[in-house]
């Protein structure tokens, strides 16, 4: 019997009887058409002067065509096409080899270094990798290769592609002087914010922020590799904080984003610690969240907000934390809840147990009606798309917020959003919110 | 720790040869390994006795990542320790990229590291059909292959193909190939046509096998000849071929 898709309720589930870590059933997956989170085109082009060669069947290499066009990086990126002949005639390594080789040659001038993506075929049949990089490393000694993974079906299972990207984007270092004072902070997309507290904090004792988004050319990205220490604030960045760990004896301190006062002093005294240089001032800081809270609050008022994770690594922190000051949270989107979330999780189950949790991957998402029926505050581009909300926070993965600027930022943003309406339909969807070059 | 892959035509009786060698080397005190890569999971039946085991692809399959290593083997005969890879069932799926899950999920929870064998025997499926059974013989895994071959066509075709095959990875850190061993099924001029074979692929027949009742008479019993007729004749030239196996893969017993 055909049975109209609309018609089927979503199953929102009231976080007090949500399961952990999965809180909805898997299954055929809807994609809102939100599309400011990066992809692992964008996330790879962050090593400046680097070329991107996917390779893949050409039907899969449209998504990744369309991403490097959009963000005007066609130049940069190259596609080799794998073929049904390629699996019946043995060649598949062969024919990655041949065409990588292709194009740089006819490229006009060499990249210092090139990102291979290898896809779910070269996985299913065994591609020997250790071979193609070797041999593609003896005939091109001048380039750097590093093996990047459009591969879907390893999403869930051992390091995903976001994790590997991730990891990927220092694997091209080569190793530099160890220089004093000198932080990387490693694994976002996005800069951590000049502006922020943590960054002025550690500027005030002499410190230098290493990031990936603040070199310009790649001789500028192998200094790196000289920080005295390693900072990752998302779960899928430890795996490069590990890496750099390994491979350059970098200290690696993984101190998760969050939304709660305790958890931030906790953190920044870690990292004060390890530095030594003093804390700073966490009473003026928590008055600072306050006051910026206290005036989000004001202007806000008691509208609905709904909140989705693209938004932040840590969106049941910041829910928790948003009502602990009175917001009327009333959805949380997310389709799974992170370890680091756990804590959060546990709370709101006790202090908010009716706090709708909402998936955004179920297809009944798809033909769900996009409005509330009340003015809210949608806080991320998912929620702005299923709320049908114009007054919408555009942020997307903390958007390089940290430390206590986390919480008043984000209180700044909220406010904002509140008070300018913005024309959500034609901002959620530009590609890689925030990608330098994009359109 | 030396690691040899024995190959050949489906039915030429590698597993049975590789569990006496297992047998046979372990009689000696030597630490062994013996890892089935066929999804047939029968590779260590004579060694560990009747009981089915949880292949690797099993795990994998009912408990996601949710196991051990030692979930993954059992200790059989003279201490041998037995890991089955397994496969999809027959007719479906890929058994090539079973083994290559399979291995990758051994080298994954360290089982070299942990149980620190003195030799480990990949028993690989027939023919070199596709990149899966390359898998052993790649880095990292074997670093001899020995073909089993009897004077048979077909097997001496298989045994040919296989060589190729390692010829022509030779460019790239695959494993050398160290021999045949001559398995006999009483085919005229045996002997010959596996001695001409070993010329025309540059290799040599490191050791050969007489027909015999004893090795089914054991398989019946479900145990090694080792095992189960420890004085026979063809229990001693099953520690031949051990010590030929070990000389021609650079090791010592």
């Amino acid at each position: 019997m055909i049975r109209r898709l609309g018609s089927v309720p979503v199953k929102d589930v009231r976080i007090a009887d949500a399961a952990y870590p999965a809180p909805f059933r898997g299954g055929l997956e809807f994609s809102a058409p939100a599309r400011g989170t990066w992809n692992i085109v964008h996330t790879g082009m962050l090593v400046p002067e680097a070329h991107e060669i996917f390779v893949c069947a050409q039907g899969c290499l449209r998504g990744v065509v369309l991403t490097a066009a959009e963000m005007g990086a066609s130049e940069r990126f190259s596609t080799v096409a794998v073929r049904e002949n390629n699996v019946t005639d043995g060649d598949l390594e062969d024919s990655l080899i041949e065409g990588v080789s292709d194009i740089l040659e006819k490229l006009p001038k060499k990249p210092p270094a090139v990102l291979v993506y290898t896809s779910c075929i070269h996985h299913f049949m065994g591609a020997d990798l250790s071979h193609i990089y070797k041999t593609l490393r003896a005939r091109f000694p001048e380039i750097d290769f590093t093996d990047c993974y459009m591969n879907p079906i390893m999403r869930k299972s051992g390091l995903t592609p976001d994790q590997l990207m991730r990891r990927q984007l220092y694997s091209l270092l080569h190793g530099a002087p160890k220089r004093d004072k000198t932080v990387l902070i490693a694994g976002n997309d996005f800069q951590t914010d000049d502006d922020g507290d943590f960054v002025s904090h550690l500027r005030q004792y002499g410190w230098e922020i290493y990031e990936i988004q603040r070199t310009k050319t790649y001789a500028e990205y192998q200094t790196l590799a000289g920080a005295s220490l390693c900072l990752t604030n998302q779960l899928a960045a430890i795996p490069g904080g590990e890496l750099l760990k390994s491979r350059f004896g970098m200290p690696h301190l993984h101190l998760p984003l969050s939304f709660d006062y305790a958890e931030i002093v906790t953190h920044y005294r870690t990292f004060c610690d390890a530095a030594g240089i003093p804390y700073p001032d966490f009473v003026a800081l928590t008055e600072r969240c306050e006051d910026a809270l206290d005036a989000a609050k004001q202007a806000i008022g008691d509208a609905p907000v709904e909140i989705d994770y693209t938004v932040t690594s840590r969106p049941l922190s910041l829910a928790r934390m948003l009502l602990s000051h009175g917001f009327r949270i009333t959805r949380v989107y997310l389709d799974g809840i992170s370890g680091e979330e756990w804590a959060d999780f546990e709370a709101l189950q006790k202090t908010s147990p009716d706090l709708c949790l909402s998936p955004t991957v179920d297809p009944v998402m798809r033909v769900r009606p996009r409005e509330t029926g009340e003015m809210t505050l949608a806080v991320g581009q998912k929620a702005a798309y299923f709320t049908g909300s114009d007054r919408f926070v555009n942020l997307v993965e903390n958007g390089g917020l940290y430390g206590f600027a986390a919480v008043y930022g984000m209180a700044d943003l909220m406010r904002d959003a509140w008070q300018t309406p913005k024309d959500a339909r034609s901002l959620i969807q530009i590609k890689g919110m925030g990608c330098s070059s994009c359109l | 720790m030396l690691k040899i892959a024995v190959y050949g035509k489906g039915g030429i009786g590698k597993s049975t040869t590789v569990s006496n060698l297992s047998a046979a080397l372990a009689m000696r005190g030597v630490k062994v390994m013996q890892i089935g890569c066929d999804p047939k999971a029968d590779s260590t039946a004579l060694l560990r006795g009747p009981e089915p085991m949880k292949t690797v692809l099993d795990l994998v399959r009912e408990r996601k990542n949710d196991f051990t290593l030692e979930d993954m083997v059992r200790t059989g005969f003279g201490g041998v320790i037995c890991c089955e890879a397994g496969g999809p069932s027959p007719g479906t799926g890929c058994a090539g990229r079973g083994i290559i899950a399979a291995l990758e999920k051994l080298a994954e929870r360290g089982a070299f590291d942990t149980y620190r064998p003195d030799v480990v025997f990949y028993d690989v499926l027939g023919d070199v059909v596709c990149g899966g059974f390359t898998m052993p013989m790649r880095p990292g895994y074997a670093e001899k292959v020995f073909v089993v071959t009897s004077g048979e066509n077909m097997s001496i075709h298989a045994a040919a193909n296989i060589a190729m095959a390692v010829e022509g990875f030779r460019g790239r850190g695959y494993a050398e190939f160290a021999g045949l061993i001559l398995n006999r099924r009483g085919v005229k001029n045996e002997d010959e046509k596996v001695a001409e074979l070993a010329e025309d692929i540059h290799s040599s027949v490191i050791g050969s096998l007489s027909r015999s009742q004893t090795v089914l008479e054991a398989e019946e019993l479900g145990r090694t000849v080792i095992e189960a007729f420890p004085e026979s004749a063809m229990a001693q030239e099953y520690r031949l071929l051990a010590e030929a196996v070990m000389r021609a893969a650079g090791g010592n017993v």
